[in-house]
């Protein structure tokens, strides 16, 4: 039987189907367009039609279970499918895909930043941005338009970076462009902004212990700030194959379970 | 009518026959509270300052209160300026201090100073303790109810000992409904299972926390603060009271109180709850490194219902707790 995983978040819709505990696919969408095109409100609940989405055949989506998460989750219930709180659903997505039961888990996504402590299989801490995402992955591409590159190339430079120290992720726009007119190399002003962003990771990570960390969400793909993580906290740092659709595939593991 | 900005001795404005009003109360129970704030923000207070001020602020204006009893030790400095705009505006303030270092000397001269102030003697202020201990003993036994025999709800709980701090303004009609409650609460059913919270730090700005706690399954039955305005502990004299009331001094002394309260209520996790911009937030560190038990620090800003991510972040401890115990 197929379960199917549902990650609402603040900057995509993904879905992850897995049978057996393999993956059978991933699909995203971008959130706005997401719940434009597919989403509608019926009382009180959300609706997604699936028909539309054609994730699934229709006879194979009758015999599916799903459990969902994320932002959609916490003032509608998505019709037909359980509701998990997120950190459940990430720390299932990391375990499935490491293999792994003791790690500290660190999540950047779009707005998030959360970092979570499993021991033998047990949660037993975790923390989350509050207030503000200026550690996330929204800041990074917001930078990435002004300094006029693609996040792919942002994401490649960390020798050397540049001082960056706004406090606020619009501010930090300015600042940025400040830097950009004093002429530093595009190379260290990208790895300015990638550093700026483990700064503000590090206070999240400090109580937490650092021999494993599993690093997923978005900003798990941005090579440069792994590494500065890396050369900064000496960890065994593990990045997992599918580090976006970390939660989706976490909902699905516990749909399966 | 005396307003006061934090918990002060009652029993000196009980004794001198003025209407206490804890302005907290009547900030957080407006039904428009975040309007209050916008007023304040308009006068031209800071944005990265206390909602708690700005509300404070609101009330006083808003409602016409002449007189305010402001307390400028033992709480946080922005009182001062607080103190200082509403001179302005014509306010009579009184300043309060309770003294870090708890000297019975210096409490026993502000507490007299205060008496002084409001016309009264320090034998009419013992001789309103009595008064108010029969009532406070009442909500004792409402936080007993709430731990021991678990019929009494978190917010409940809150609710009747937040009130102490000036009686809803009057002490007889509030004796009658705490004995109402009591007699309800009795002959309730005790609530069954779930986790055990304790809520530390300054009361919610928050609307729904408790409700929405009970909802994930999880109730508290330790509130902090709100207990220490109740003034829980058997002492001698006013002087003695208020150096045992835990809340104005160091973080180690209400940590021992806390300690001995997660044990005796055999307390699963721990919420500590900082307002933005407190100082208080950085005690955080202090409270984390003492306490042996899970702990989720709750920041709120603004008044109203829980915001989205706080209420992602509470379901996570909830979970969390829950496959601890598992």
């Amino acid at each position: 039987m197929t379960a199917l995983g549902i990650d609402l978040g603040s900057r995509q819709a993904k879905f992850a189907a897995l049978r057996d505990g393999e993956i059978l696919w991933l699909r995203d969408f971008d959130t706005i367009p997401f719940y434009k095109r597919f989403a509608s409100l019926r009382e009180g609940r959300l609706h997604l039609d699936f028909a539309a989405l054609a994730l699934l055949p229709a006879e194979e989506l009758a015999a599916t279970t799903a459990v969902v998460t994320g932002y959609g989750r916490n003032t509608l219930a998505l019709e037909g499918a359980r509701v998990v709180p997120e950190i459940q659903a990430h720390v299932a997505g990391a375990r499935l895909q490491t293999g792994l039961d003791t790690f500290t888990l660190l999540d950047l996504g779009g707005q998030d930043s959360k970092v979570a402590r499993l021991e033998g299989g047990v949660l037993v801490d975790f923390l989350m941005n509050d207030k503000c995402a200026a550690s996330s992955g929204r800041y990074l591409e917001n930078m990435a338009k002004v300094l006029d590159l693609s996040l792919e190339e942002l994401s490649r430079h960390h020798r050397d970076p540049v001082p960056l120290d706004a406090t606020c992720g619009i501010f930090g726009e300015s600042e940025l462009i400040g830097r950009v007119i004093e002429g530093h190399s595009l190379e260290r002003l990208c790895a300015g902004v990638n550093n700026t962003l483990l700064k503000r990771v590090l206070p999240m990570l400090r109580r937490f212990p650092q021999e494993t960390l599993v690093v997923t969400g978005g900003v798990a793909k941005n090579s440069a700030f792994v590494e500065l993580l890396q050369e900064t906290t000496g960890a065994d740092i593990i990045v997992p194959t599918h580090p976006q659709h970390n939660g989706a595939i976490g909902c699905a593991a516990l749909a399966g379970s | 009518m005396v307003g006061f900005t934090t918990t002060i001795p009652l029993e000196v404005l009980l004794a001198a026959g003025r209407r206490p009003v804890d302005l907290n109360n009547v900030f957080i129970t407006d039904p428009d509270p975040a309007g209050l704030i916008e007023e304040a923000e308009i006068a031209g207070f800071p944005r990265n300052i206390c909602g708690w001020i700005k509300g404070l602020y609101g009330v006083v204006l808003r409602r016409g209160i002449a007189e305010v009893v402001a307390v400028t030790e033992g709480d946080c400095s922005n009182t001062q300026a607080l103190m200082e705009v509403l001179t302005l505006h014509g306010i009579r303030t009184v300043p309060f201090a309770y003294p870090y270092d708890r000297s019975s000397e210096t409490l026993s001269h502000e507490i007299a100073k205060l008496a002084r102030h409001f016309g009264t003697t320090l034998e009419a202020v013992e001789a309103a303790r009595a008064r108010l201990g029969r009532v406070r003993t009442k909500v004792h036994e409402i936080d007993r109810l709430t731990w021991e025999e678990n019929r009494v709800s978190g917010g409940e709980n809150h609710y009747w000992q937040v009130c102490t701090s000036d009686m809803n303004g009057d002490v007889d009609a509030f004796e009658a409904e705490a004995d109402a409650f009591l007699a309800e609460a009795r002959r309730r059913e005790p609530a069954a299972g779930g986790l055990r919270l304790a809520y530390i730090g300054v009361p919610p700005i928050f609307a729904d926390l408790y409700p929405t706690l009970e909802e994930m399954g999880a109730r508290v039955v330790f509130n902090e603060t709100q207990r220490q305005f109740s003034m829980p502990y058997p002492v001698a004299s006013v002087v003695e009271q208020y150096q045992r009331y835990t809340y104005p001094y160091d973080v180690f002394t209400r940590l021992d109180d806390i300690e001995a309260e997660l044990d005796r209520r055999r307390v699963d996790g721990v919420i500590h709850y900082v307002q933005a911009f407190c100082f208080r937030q950085i005690e955080d560190m202090i409270v984390r490194k003492r306490l042996k038990r899970p702990i989720l620090t709750l920041e709120g800003d603004r008044p109203g219902p829980l915001d989205a991510r706080t209420r992602i972040r509470l379901e996570g401890f909830v979970e969390m707790l829950r496959g601890m115990r598992r």
